[in-house]
């Protein structure tokens, strides 16, 4: 291994440790770690900017900016809040029925918004309904951190690893759709079914309080019905636009900027309004990390880590698949899975290539990475943001989940969904192929 | 004109007094503030009164402002009667409310120094309190500001009344009634 791939390595490591010890800012070690990469020479200075293979992935900066513009002034017009009750008041507030219609909100929400922003949503509503009825909320909050976890799996959009995958991959919205959408409705239908075990069966219900809820008024939680429809028609168009995608040939995320360009124009807010809700420091922590990973990359250290993958793995795409679903499960438990699949991306496209038109095999390895490392998230409590959203949150409300308590019910959650996905893999791009 | 002629004595409460009792303080007194004192009477902290507000709003309310929308006249009344549920010690505690160390200001302190002391710590109200930290009493917003009027040229009767001492515990300008005794 050259000097240069040792330095490379050695930043790399150090930062990954620092970012998972979650004792330092992790946007701050990322962004240092790419300015030693730079400064070291690891990486050149016209890379960071310019290089699609080893520097910063403008696709996934700009697809996550434009969605966070349009959440941010969808929210605004608090048509959440209005789904959520209104669902409450449909399942005549029996709470285990509410859990389900939760956690189907949850779950489709995740798959169009990003997991961080629906569990943002959802949670005080649900605190609020939980409140009207009397019932301990930790059971529905545990709940939609999870579906937000497998309803995010389900699309391009839905989870940040699923992005930085479809870049690296060059797969589009369709193909998600197509490859992991109907095994993320099968989990769902199962997780239902986990629910009602882990928690729903113990719920009770109580007459006098569900009054409570049916006399909640949904409609006066939407503050602007213009612009609901009016957001609500940009987003039917940006998620045209995603599908239409072969047509058109537009990236996911020019789609996603003129959505939010949009977005914008129609609803008038003063900038302060809609910009206040994006997360800088995220952007800037994928920018850091793309300059790490572009690093290894530049080093030739990527390359070797596949060289002797494939060397060990040979052909044998089953064992491989299998093997990332699983390894990637485990490990987005305990580190956090944007890092992991940003490193990982470039490995398994050295591994088996890009495109939606690879051969069943290989293709594999990209969905059961996205898989492994969207489900992974729920095994414990800081495995994925969303998780660590919902806990914050139920602190705050004097509801606190212990990382056991949520470790406890999210092995079970993890260990079932990826179960289920072992033999979707092996019969989907091995048997029936 | 200087702090120790517009020091005025103000109900206090302690952190066992319930979110409802301090609101009924400041409702009765016309407070802007309410002042927390410990058990041997010195002041630990000064809430303004619009953060009593956001004692009545339930934390996922104030995480989400919609919510408030959602709730009917009878689920809103009864929101209110969380208030009797917890003290202003747990409150202060769950930092729900901000009460840093008190603003204070010297006996001495002109009207300029009051003035840059209610504008520097966004509080409407102020404690009087010497090098040693003998407490003297508050200052109001309301007569604070009347002082300014009355140094600015303006003058009516409401004001001079205004300025009259310790008006707060003999009952408001507007409507004088019988000396109240602090809680």
């Amino acid at each position: 291994m050259s000097l240069t791939a040792v330095l490379a390595v050695v930043v790399f490591a150090g930062a990954y440790v620092l970012i998972a010890s979650e004792k330092v800012n992790r946007t701050a070690v990322a962004l240092g770690g790419a300015a030693l990469m730079v400064v070291l020479g690891v990486v050149r200075g016209k890379d960071v900017f310019f290089s699609e293979e080893t520097g910063v992935d403008w696709n996934v900066i700009f697809l996550l900016l434009g969605m966070m513009i349009i959440v941010s002034i969808l929210r605004q017009t608090g048509v959440f809040e209005f789904v959520a009750i209104w669902a409450a008041q449909k399942a005549k507030a029996r709470p285990f029925r509410m859990m389900v219609l939760l956690v189907v909100i949850t779950a489709l929400a995740s798959a169009l918004l990003d997991n961080v922003t629906t569990v943002l949503l959802v949670a005080p509503v649900t605190l609020l309904l939980c409140e009207r009825l009397a019932l301990a909320p930790v059971p529905f909050l545990l709940a939609e951190a999870m579906a937000s976890n497998i309803g995010g799996a389900a699309t391009l959009i839905g989870d940040p690893p699923n992005i930085i995958i479809a870049s690296r991959a060059g797969l589009t919205f369709n193909d998600f759709l197509v490859h992991l959408a109907p095994i993320v409705l099968v989990l769902l239908v199962a997780f239902v079914g986990l629910a009602w075990l882990l928690w729903g069966r113990r719920l009770r219900y109580n007459g006098e309080r569900a009054e409570a809820v049916m006399q909640l008024t949904p409609g006066e939680t939407i503050s602007d019905h213009r612009l609901l429809r009016r957001m609500l028609v940009v987003l039917g168009l940006v998620l045209l636009g995603f599908l239409t995608h072969s047509l058109t040939h537009l990236e996911p995320s020019l789609v996603a900027l003129l959505g939010a360009g949009a977005a914008v124009l129609v609803s008038r807010l003063p900038s302060e309004d809609f910009l206040a809700d994006v997360e800088w420091e995220t952007l800037l922590f994928f920018a850091g990390l793309f300059v790490m990973v572009g690093a290894l990359v530049n080093a030739g250290v990527i390359h070797e880590l596949a060289q002797s993958l494939t060397d060990t793995i040979g052909d044998n795409y089953l064992v491989a698949s299998q093997g990332v679903l699983v390894g990637s499960a485990v490990l987005s438990g305990i580190v956090d899975n944007i890092p992991y699949v940003a490193t990982m991306s470039p490995i398994v496209h050295d591994l088996v290539g890009a495109g939606g038109d690879l051969p069943p095999g290989q293709q594999s390895l990209w969905w059961a990475l996205a898989l492994g490392a969207d489900l992974g998230g729920n095994a414990t409590a800081i495995g994925a943001s969303a998780n660590v959203v919902v806990t914050g949150i139920a602190r705050r409300n004097e509801h606190p989940i212990s990382f056991w308590t949520f470790t406890k019910y999210g092995l079970v959650v993890t260990a079932v969904t990826v179960g289920l996905c072992v033999p979707y893999v092996w019969l989907r791009y091995f048997v029936l192929a | 004109m200087r702090a120790q002629d517009l020091v005025e004595q103000v109900p206090t409460v302690t952190r066992q007094t319930t979110g409802a009792e301090a609101a009924r303080v400041v409702a009765e007194y016309r407070l802007s503030a309410v002042v927390v004192a410990d058990e041997s009477g010195r002041p630990i902290a000064v809430i303004p009164g619009s953060q009593l507000f956001g004692l009545v709003l339930p934390r996922w309310v104030r995480d989400d402002r919609t919510l408030v929308h959602a709730y009917d006249e009878k689920g809103a009344d009864e929101i209110c009667e969380r208030l009797n549920e917890a003290t202003i010690g747990d409150l202060l505690d769950d930092e729900k409310l901000t009460a840093s160390k008190p603003p204070s200001v010297l006996p001495e302190d002109t009207l300029l120094e009051i003035a840059s002391a209610m504008d520097d710590a966004h509080t409407p109200m102020l404690l009087v309190e010497d090098k040693e930290g003998t407490y003297y009493g508050a200052l109001t917003m309301s007569r604070v500001l009347a002082a300014i009027a009355t140094a600015a040229g303006q003058d009516s009767d409401l004001i001079r009344r205004r300025l009259e001492k310790d008006i707060i515990l003999r009952g408001t300008p507007e409507q004088s009634g019988p000396t109240r005794e602090a809680p």
